[in-house]
C-alpha cells in the first residue's frame, strides 16, 4: 500500500523548490579564509536539499565570530546576547514546535559565558540543532584565550601562553544527562561535514556538533598537524553512523568502526588528543525531547485560558464565602 | 461373509436400512461420545458468558467471565481465609452462568447481585462478606451475553463502536483545531481592519475597568494611521469563511460526546446497516459530501500553514477527489458496519456483497451463520456443509484486499484482538461468523454447537490480514484450531466397560462426529446393537484413510451416547463419508494456505535433501578414493578476495599534472580563491569551488591562490602564457602544488 495518499503526492509537487542561493543573504564578513564559511555552505546545501520553508526556519546565536551566522541566512534569525543562544533557541522551540530551530554558538559563547545553559540544554534535550562553531580563540575581539584554547596558546590576555589544559566540549557533553546526539567535524573536510550536518539534522533531540574550525587570522597554524596529516584524523564509521565514500577512504585511512549507541567508548574516543575524532560519536534516539513531555494536548481555546486564569486568579479570593453573600 | 456384515456393508452403499440387524437413530437422543463431558455446560467454567466491556476499544472491550472472576480471586483471595472465599466466589460465578444461561439481560453489576442475593438467603453472612471483598477488585462492568444467536452481531457491533469512537475522537479534535486556527485567522484579519481599529472595537476589547483611563478615539486614529497597506485578499476571506461552513455543518461524526449518545438525529449519519444495499447506496449517497469534508480538511491545514497559493491549488483542489478517495484519505471517516445473515440473504444481496468486498471500501461486513448443515434444496447432490459461507470467506480472500475472518462464535473472545485488527483494517472486511444457533433444533447449546463446528474442521477459524505482511505466512492465521498439523484433532476418551473398569481410547472428532449430533441427518445413521458389535467395523478417520476399490469389507462407525450416557455404535452410510473427505480435502487446502504440509515446500525440501545425499555419496566417493594416494587432499588455493573498498572506489580522472585544477570536493569555501579572482574562481552548485575560466587571469593569480588556499586543493599546473612576467619565480612557488 502506498505510504502517501495521492493528493499529499499532488501537494509536494507543488511545493515550491528553492535553490542555494535562495537560503543566503548578504556576503559573509567574516575574514577569507575562515572556517565559518564551510559551515555556511553546508548548512545552506542541508536547506537545499531538505526542502526547508525559510518561514518554517530559525538560526538563532549568541555572540562572537561565529553568531554573525544568522545574517547569512535567508531565514528567519535571532542574533542573542553573549551566551543565551540556547536559552532563546529552547524558548522558540517550546512556543512554536513547527520550526526547524538551529543555534550557532561559538566556544566563548557556549563553553565559557553560556556553560551554564550548554549543560542543561542536553538534559532538557529539545529538538534543536546546535553548532559548535570551535576555533579554539575569541576572533571578534581580536585575540583572546578561549576554554578550548590548546594549553601555551599566546594571546591578548595570555601573551605568555595560557596556563591551563583545554576544555573538551565532547567529553563534557557526553558526561551530561540526557544527552543524545554528539558529533565532531572538521571544516576542512566538507564532505563529512555536510553528512554529519544531515545526520544531526534528522535526530530528533538535541544534536550537538562541534566542528573543529580553523582561524587563518588569529591562530593560522594551530590546526596545521592535524590538517596536513590525514592520519592524525579519524573517521568514525558504523551501519548505524555515517560510512566514508570510497574517495575519501583513500585520503583518509585512519578509520574506526564505532557503534554511536554505546556511550562508553564515544566517552573514550572523545578524549582521544592525538588523532581529530571525525563522525557520529554518540546518538540515542530514544531519550525523551521536553517539549515532547510538557506539551498539553487539549486545544488552547480562548475559553480554555480564560477558565485557567480565573482558576488561578480565584486562589487568591478572600473570603470566598463572604463575597458571594456581598454579591447577593 | 456372516449376515450382520453384509446388511451393515448394505447400508453403508445403499443408506438403507434392513430394520431387523439395525436400529434407526432418530428419537434415540444420540450424542457424540466426545460431548459425554459438557452436557451441563453451566457447570463447566469456561469463557462465556463475556461483558462487554464499555469505553474501552483495546482488547479489553470483551472479557470473559472466568477471567474477570480469576483476576480478581488473585487481589482478594489471600491469606488463610482464601480457600472459602474462592469457593463462594466460584459458586457465585456459576449461579451468574445459570442466569445468562436462562436468558437474564443486563449488566454484570445487577446479574452479580441478583446471584449475590440468591447464595446470600441460604449462606449466611460469611458467604456475603466472601463476595464483597471480591466485588471490590472487580473494575469492570459491562452488559454480558451469553454465546446464543445475538452474540456475533452484539460482540461486533461493540467493538465496532469502540474503534469508532476512538476515532471520533481524534477527528472531533482535529476539526475543533482546524475551526480554532481559521477562525483565528479570521479575526486577526479583523483586528488589522479599520473596523478593528475603531474606537468602539477598542474600547469593548479593553473591558469596564479602564475605560477612563483610556482615549479610545486617539487611541484608534493612531492605530488607524499604522493599517497595512495590503488588506487581507477578499478571496481568502470567503475561502476560509466556506471552509469553516464546511467544517462545522459535518455530519459524519457527532461534534460533542453529548450528541454522539443520542441515536443518529438529523445531524449526523448513522453507520450501521441491516442489508449491503442499503450501506452501498447510502455511501454513494454521502459520497460528495464525504469529498467535500475531505477537501477542506486538507485546504484547511495549508490555510493554517500559511501555505496555500491560489495559482497553484486553486486548479489542484478543483479536481479533488474526482478519482474518488484512496484508503488514506478515507482512513480518518467513520466505517460502515453491515450485520447480515446468510440464511436470510437473496441472490442480489450476495452480489451486493461482492461488490462491497471488491470495492476497497470502508465497509466492514458480519456474516452471520446460524446453520451450516442446512440440507440442500437439491437431495440427491453433495450435501451443502458451509458451503455457502466457506464460498464467501474464500472469495474475499481471493479479492487480496480484504481482511477476512472466519470463526465460531465460541472461538470470538480468543480471537478478539484479531476483530478489531479488522475493524482497524482501512478497507473492507469481513467476519464470517458461525453462530451454533441451529444446534438448538437437536437441542444443543449454540457454544457447543459451535465449539463442535470448529473442531471438526466443519467450520475452521483462519484471519487472512492483507496489512500485515506482503506474503501468505505473515498474512494468514490458522492456528486457532486445534491440532493444526492433523486432518482431525485427537480427543482421549474415557468410559466404563462392563466389567466396570475404566478404558481410555483416543477418538478423532471428524466432520461425521459433528453431523451425527444433528437429527436431520439420523437417517444417515444405523445403531448397532451391541450383541451385533464386530472387527468390520472401524473408526471414521481410519476409514477415511482407506481407498475403496471393490466391494468393502469394513464399515465406518462412530461411538456416540445415550441420554443416559450410554455408549453406542453408530454404522454410517457412504454419502456421508464421502461429504467427510471433500471436508479433509478443504481442510488440507486450508493447511497448504497457513504452511501446514505444505506441497511446494515439501517437494521442494525433498529434492533438495535429494540433492544433499548424492552430494555426500560424492564427496565420500571422492574422498575414499583420494586417501590412498598418500593421503593428501588437494585443496582449492583461495582467491584473494576483492575488498568493497576496491569494488567502490571510483576512478579518479586520469589528470596530467600540466593541467590546472581545483579539488572541488574537498573545497571548504573559505572564499580566499574567489577573491582573488572571481571571474576565474568560481562556486558551484553545492558552494564549493572550481576553475570558471582559465583565461580570465594570469598565473599568477593561480599560483597565488594555491597558496593561500587553506586545505591546499588548488593545483596550478603549468602556465598558457608563456609571456607572463616573473614566470621562472612563479613555477618554483608553483612546485609544491603540482
Amino acid at each position: 500500500m502506498n505510504m502517501m495518499s495521492a493528493t499529499e503526492c499532488l501537494l509536494q509537487m507543488c511545493d515550491e523548490h528553492l535553490e542555494l542561493e535562495d537560503y543566503a543573504s548578504g556576503v559573509p564578513r567574516w575574514c577569507t579564509g575562515c572556517g565559518d564559511n564551510a559551515i555556511l555552505a553546508a548548512v545552506q546545501r542541508l536547506c537545499r536539499d531538505e526542502g526547508l520553508r525559510p518561514e518554517k526556519t530559525v538560526f538563532v546565536s549568541g555572540i562572537g565570530c561565529s553568531s554573525r551566522f544568522p545574517h547569512y541566512m535567508k531565514t528567519y534569525g535571532f542574533h542573542g546576547i553573549h551566551g543565551r543562544a540556547l536559552p532563546i533557541a529552547e524558548g522558540v522551540r517550546m512556543a512554536r514546535p513547527d520550526l526547524n530551530v538551529f543555534v550557532n554558538t561559538g566556544d566563548g559563547d557556549c563553553c565559557s559565558i553560556g556553560a551554564a545553559h550548554w549543560i542543561h540544554a542536553i538534559r532538557y534535550n529539545m529538538n534543536i540543532t546546535v553548532f559548535l562553531h570551535d576555533n579554539q580563540i575569541y576572533g571578534l575581539t581580536k585575540k583572546q584565550a578561549s576554554p578550548t584554547s590548546p594549553i601555551g596558546t599566546k594571546s591578548n590576555t595570555t601573551p605568555r601562553g595560557s596556563y591551563l589544559e583545554a576544555l573538551n566540549p565532547l567529553s563534557v557533553t557526553l558526561g551530561v544527562q540526557n544527552v543524545s546526539f554528539v558529533a565532531q567535524a572538521v571544516d576542512w573536510i566538507p564532505e563529512v561535514l555536510f553528512d554529519i550536518v544531515r545526520a544531526a539534522y534528522h535526530h530528533k533531540g538535541l544534536s550537538f556538533v562541534r566542528i573543529v574550525q580553523r582561524c587563518p587570522e588569529w591562530l593560522p597554524a594551530s590546526l596545521d598537524p592535524w590538517l596536513h596529516d590525514p592520519n592524525r584524523v579519524q573517521l568514525l564509521n558504523h551501519e548505524n553512523g555515517l560510512q566514508s565514500s570510497a574517495g575519501l577512504s583513500r585520503v583518509y585511512r585512519n578509520q574506526l568502526q564505532h557503534d554511536p549507541s554505546n556511550i562508553d567508548r564515544a566517552r573514550e574516543i572523545a578524549s582521544s588528543t592525538d588523532t581529530v575524532p571525525v563522525g557520529i560519536l554518540y546518538r540515542n534516539p530514544e531519550v525523551p525531547c521536553y517539549e515532547d513531555l510538557r506539551r498539553i494536548d487539549e486545544l488552547r481555546t480562548p475559553e480554555l485560558t480564560r477558565a485557567g486564569l480565573n482558576a488561578e486568579l480565584d486562589k487568591y479570593t478572600v473570603w470566598p464565602q463572604e463575597q458571594k453573600e456581598m454579591v447577593a | 461373509m456372516e449376515a450382520d456384515t453384509q446388511s451393515h456393508i448394505a447400508f453403508f452403499l445403499t443408506g438403507r436400512r434392513p430394520s431387523e440387524h439395525l436400529d434407526a437413530v432418530a428419537g434415540l437422543g444420540l450424542r457424540p461420545a466426545l460431548f459425554a463431558g459438557f452436557s451441563e455446560l453451566t457447570q463447566l467454567r469456561y469463557d462465556f458468558p463475556l461483558m462487554l466491556v464499555a469505553k474501552r476499544s483495546d482488547k479489553l472491550m470483551v472479557q470473559s467471565l472466568s477471567g474477570l472472576i480469576d483476576d480478581a480471586l488473585v487481589e482478594a483471595a489471600s491469606g488463610s481465609e482464601g480457600e472459602r472465599i474462592r469457593k463462594h466466589v466460584l459458586s457465585l460465578e456459576q449461579a451468574i452462568r445459570v442466569l445468562v444461561a436462562d436468558g437474564a439481560g443486563g449488566s454484570f453489576s445487577v446479574l452479580w447481585e441478583q446471584a449475590a442475593n440468591q447464595l446470600e438467603r441460604t449462606g449466611g453472612e460469611s458467604i456475603a462478606e466472601s463476595l464483597r471483598r471480591t466485588r471490590a477488585a472487580i473494575k469492570f462492568d459491562g452488559e454480558m451475553v451469553g454465546c446464543d444467536a445475538t452474540l456475533p452481531s452484539r460482540l461486533l457491533q461493540h467493538a465496532w463502536a469502540a474503534v469508532q469512537k476512538q476515532k471520533a475522537e481524534e477527528f472531533r479534535k482535529d476539526i475543533a483545531r482546524l475551526v480554532l486556527r481559521l477562525s483565528d485567522i479570521l479575526k486577526a484579519d479583523f483586528e488589522r481592519s479599520e473596523a478593528g481599529r475603531s474606537a468602539k472595537h477598542l474600547k469593548a476589547s479593553v473591558g469596564a475597568g479602564f475605560v477612563d483611563a483610556f482615549d479610545f478615539d486617539a487611541m484608534s486614529s493612531m492605530l488607524s494611521k499604522a493599517l497595512p497597506k495590503e488588506g487581507f485578499p477578499e478571496s481568502r476571506r470567503k475561502r476560509i469563511g466556506d471552509l469553516l461552513e464546511v467544517l462545522n455543518a459535518q455530519q459524519f461524526f457527532p461534534m460533542s460526546e453529548a450528541s454522539e449518545k443520542k441515536t443518529a438525529t438529523a445531524k449526523h449519519y448513522s453507520f450501521v446497516f441491516h442489508s449491503c444495499a442499503d450501506a452501498l447506496a447510502a455511501f454513494r449517497k454521502r459520497l460528495p459530501k464525504l469529498i467535500e469534508l475531505a477537501k477542506a480538511i486538507t485546504i484547511a491545514e495549508l490555510e493554517i500553514d500559511g501555505q496555500y497559493s491560489e495559482p497553484k491549488h486553486d486548479a489542484l483542489f478543483e479536481e479533488f477527489g474526482a478519482n474518488g478517495l484512496d484508503p488514506q484519505e478515507l482512513a480518518p471517516f467513520p466505517d460502515y458496519l453491515v450485520c447480515v445473515n446468510a440464511e436470510r440473504m437473496q441472490a442480489v444481496e450476495h452480489a451486493q456483497l461482492m461488490e462491497i468486498l471488491s470495492s476497497g471500501l470502508p465497509i466492514k461486513v458480519l456474516l452471520q451463520i446460524d446453520d451450516i448443515l442446512e440440507e440442500s434444496p437439491n437431495g440427491e447432490g453433495n450435501l451443502t456443509s458451509g458451503m455457502r459461507s466457506r464460498q464467501t470467506a474464500n472469495m474475499a480472500i481471493g479479492l487480496n484486499e480484504v481482511y477476512v475472518l472466519q470463526s465460531s462464535a465460541s472461538n470470538l473472545f480468543r480471537f478478539r484482538e484479531r476483530v478489531l485488527r479488522g475493524l482497524n483494517y482501512p478497507g473492507p472486511a469481513l467476519f464470517s461468523i458461525f453462530s451454533g444457533a441451529s444446534g438448538a433444533a437437536s437441542g444443543l447449546p449454540a457454544y457447543l454447537m459451535s465449539a463442535a463446528a470448529m473442531e471438526s474442521r466443519v467450520f475452521p477459524a483462519f484471519t487472512y490480514d492483507p496489512s500485515a505482511g506482503p506474503n501468505w505466512a505473515a498474512r494468514f492465521y490458522l492456528e486457532a484450531n486445534a491440532q493444526v498439523d492433523l486432518d482431525w484433532p485427537i480427543k482421549s476418551f474415557a468410559y466404563e466397560d462392563e466389567q466396570h473398569q475404566r478404558v481410555s481410547e483416543d477418538l478423532a472428532f471428524t466432520f461425521v462426529d459433528f453431523v451425527a449430533s444433528d437429527r436431520r441427518y439420523a437417517k444417515h445413521l444405523a445403531r448397532v446393537p451391541r450383541e451385533k458389535w464386530n472387527g468390520s467395523m472401524i473408526p471414521i478417520d481410519e476409514s477415511l484413510t482407506i481407498e475403496r476399490k471393490g466391494l468393502p469389507d469394513k464399515v465406518p462407525s462412530l461411538l456416540m451416547i445415550d441420554a443416559d450416557n450410554v455408549l453406542q455404535k453408530v454404522i454410517v452410510d457412504e454419502r456421508l463419508i464421502r461429504e467427510a473427505r471433500r471436508c479433509r480435502e478443504m481442510w488440507h487446502s486450508l493447511q497448504e494456505l497457513g504452511g501446514v504440509h505444505n506441497s511446494h515446500a515439501e517437494k521442494l525440501l525433498a529434492r533438495e535433501k535429494k540433492a544433499w545425499e548424492e552430494r555426500m555419496l560424492q564427496e565420500a566417493e571422492a574422498h575414499a578414493a583420494a586417501q590412498p594416494v598418500g593421503g593428501l587432499a588437494i585443496v582449492p588455493v583461495a582467491q584473494p578476495a576483492q575488498t568493497t573498498a576496491d569494488v567502490l572506489a571510483e576512478q579518479e580522472p586520469e589528470r596530467s599534472p600540466d593541467e590546472a585544477y581545483i579539488e572541488t570536493p574537498r573545497c571548504s569555501t573559505c572564499d580566499e580563491c574567489t577573491q582573488i579572482n572571481k571571474n576565474m574562481f568560481a562556486y558551484d552548485g553545492n558552494k564549493q569551488a572550481y576553475i570558471a575560466d582559465i583565461n580570465a587571469g594570469t598565473y599568477a593569480q593561480l599560483v597565488e591562490a594555491a597558496e593561500s588556499c587553506q586545505v591546499s586543493v588548488i593545483h596550478p599546473g603549468l602556465p598558457r602564457n608563456p609571456k607572463e612576467h616573473g614566470l621562472e619565480e612563479l613555477l618554483k612557488r608553483a612546485e609544491p602544488f603540482r
